[in-house]
């Protein structure tokens, strides 16, 4: 497959282990009554538009791989097995088996390169995906019948700062966005990444985590900061939406500080198109959202030059 | 039943580098040291071997592995090239519950996990390689929250070594974790590697020169410091464990090792009362 290749949609697409657990797929060992049902109805949207748009390809941007050198990417044709969460082990217990678009990971791994940035083929079919990646492709496509490409978050926002991570991600969605244009792909992008992320420290009750009576975001404080980032993406405000997401991680410890986010707007060119949230609901404490920028009706890349 | 009793302490480096095949003179000495390690505890023929690894990270309070039989193959996350890590150990299991029956008395939130597949952490099965290579020695895994401070360290690792006494069992304490945590962003060759600075070198010897010398004490009072300047693995918190299961004004270091891995600083180091 080659010629123009393009990005059709992106996600922003949470991870909490929560939501495949109040689900209750036949793929998930430990069984709920439910629980977090607007996010799930949230992703709902999400299967509907991916079946509609019928991509060749879901890559995710994942903050549970972190690491260390280089920005790595998922280089083995398929990988299965058995991932219990490390956190949350009495929710997640999920058998995945998932194709894994090589030729694109090849193409993201050259293209990162000419970026000038480290990058890595993970070539051992022993891996075992991790869970922000297996939670947030469920979410997007509980039939797997869609090979994945998983990114891993270089730790370089923690490590150097966040302005050394951001230009990264810059980098590396560029170089994402030539990778799907160069192999011809239609690919829909997915970050994984809640919003704010201040969590409690406890389960409220861990013999019932699906009682919503006692769920609620962190903090009043964390809620607003959540309403305005999601205001400026549903309004299009694409400037002021980069212009305050520092401030954002900053009192908020914001997962997207992970890169994520800052990968996939930069590959879809900073569109200034409106965001449609699907969905909001807090995931224990933590503030979850789902989040779609639809370019299938138009070209990608427009405002690339002014943030890059 | 007699009272039991904590044998030996060791700090072991928990990465993957110093047990898969790959050779430089620094590593070398590191490997040289743990096998080193691995003898005297062999020779000290232990009841049970207690694992705190700071690979293991856990979110909501600490967590201790409660399966009999951990058994599975890992591959890390960040150098799945050096090869697999397939393992198969069995868990002490009254010496786990009582390990956390007592940090709850302690006021700390510790909680089993038993679940078949659940990720068992590359430093945890390095320092089993070199301590118990055959696998013949019942283990506690015991998790590092990011969260835990000095003083819920100090009181896990006192509930441990009180519930070790309180068994009878002659156990061994072992703390995975580096030293200095910064580290070469890049790729290098295995020649290259080195501490990536003087200054870290110096931090690094600084706190090693406290553990042999028997001021185990002034070394845990550095500890904040010298994890702000060196990036320390998760803040070098399993020190303070390792101080609370040994008590440290008992204990005198001895360090079998010291280098490089990727450019962070490693250690291994044997304490005895």
């Amino acid at each position: 497959m080659a010629g123009k290749g393009s990005i059709v949609c992106g996600f922003i697409a949470p991870h909490p282990p929560h939501l495949v657990y109040g689900e209750n797929p036949p793929q998930n060992v430990p069984r709920s009554s439910g629980g977090w049902e607007v996010l799930r109805w949230a992703y709902d949207n999400c299967r509907e538009k991916i079946k509609q748009l019928k991509p060749d390809v879901i890559v995710v941007h994942t903050p549970h791989w972190m690491t260390l050198v280089g920005h790595h990417v998922t280089r083995v044709p398929r990988l299965k097995g058995l991932s219990v969460d490390p956190i949350f082990p009495h929710l997640f217990r999920y058998q995945f088996d998932t194709a894994i678009d090589i030729e694109l990971a090849d193409a993201v791994y050259d293209e990162a390169r000419a970026e000038g940035l480290i990058a890595r083929k993970m070539t051992n079919p022993n891996f075992r995906l991790d869970y922000g990646t297996i939670v947030t492709s469920h979410m997007l496509n509980p039939g797997w019948d869609i090979p994945i490409l998983s990114l891993s978050a270089n730790n370089s926002p923690y490590y150097f700062s966040l302005g050394v991570g951001i230009e990264e991600m810059y980098k590396l969605g560029r170089a994402t966005r030539r990778a799907i244009e160069k192999t011809g792909r239609r690919a829909v992008l997915a970050a994984s990444n809640t919003l704010s992320h201040f969590h409690f420290d406890r389960e409220p009750d861990p013999n019932l985590p699906e009682d919503m009576s006692k769920e609620h975001v962190f903090s009043h404080a964390n809620y607003l900061w959540d309403m305005r980032v999601l205001t400026l993406m549903r309004e299009g405000r694409m400037d002021e939406l980069l212009a305050v997401l520092p401030e954002f991680i900053e009192k908020t410890g914001a997962e997207v500080k992970s890169g994520g986010l800052f990968w996939m707007l930069a590959a879809m060119g900073f569109p200034k198109i409106p965001a449609r949230v699907h969905g909001y609901w807090s995931v224990i404490a933590t503030g979850n959202a789902v989040v779609e920028w639809d370019l299938s009706a138009q070209s990608i890349g427009a405002g690339a030059q002014a943030h890059a | 039943m007699p009272e039991g009793q904590i044998l030996k302490g060791y700090i072991i480096p928990g990465m993957p580098h110093v047990m898969l095949p790959r050779e430089t003179a620094s590593r070398r000495e590191l490997r040289e040291a743990c096998r080193v390690a691995g003898a005297n505890v062999q020779e000290a023929r232990p009841d049970a071997l207690v694992i705190f690894s700071t690979q293991w990270v856990s979110v909501l309070g600490h967590l201790v592995q409660a399966r009999p039989n951990p058994m599975g193959l890992h591959v890390d996350e960040n150098w799945y090239d050096l090869g697999d890590l397939p393992y198969s150990f069995r868990t002490d299991l009254e010496l786990a519950q009582k390990t956390i029956d007592l940090g709850i008395a302690a006021g700390l939130q510790v909680r089993p996990v038993d679940y078949e597949g659940f990720p068992v952490d590359t430093g945890t099965l390095v320092a089993l390689n070199f301590l118990d290579p055959k696998n013949e020695i019942p283990v506690v895994c015991i998790s590092c929250n990011i969260y835990a401070g000095r003083e819920e360290e100090l009181k896990l690792g006192k509930a441990a070594a009180d519930a070790v006494r309180a068994l009878g069992r002659r156990a061994v304490m072992v703390a995975s974790t580096g030293l200095s945590g910064h580290y070469f962003t890049r790729e290098i060759s295995d020649d290259e590697d080195r501490i990536v600075s003087d200054a870290d070198d110096l931090e690094n010897r600084k706190l090693l020169d406290l553990m042999a010398s028997g001021k185990c004490v002034e070394a845990m009072d550095l500890v904040p410091d010298y994890a702000a300047k060196t990036g320390a693995d998760m803040q070098f918190k399993s020190y303070y464990w390792m101080m609370g299961a040994l008590g440290p004004s008992r204990v005198r270091g001895k360090v079998l090792g010291y280098g490089s891995i990727w450019g962070s600083g490693a250690a291994v180091v044997e304490f005895v009362t």
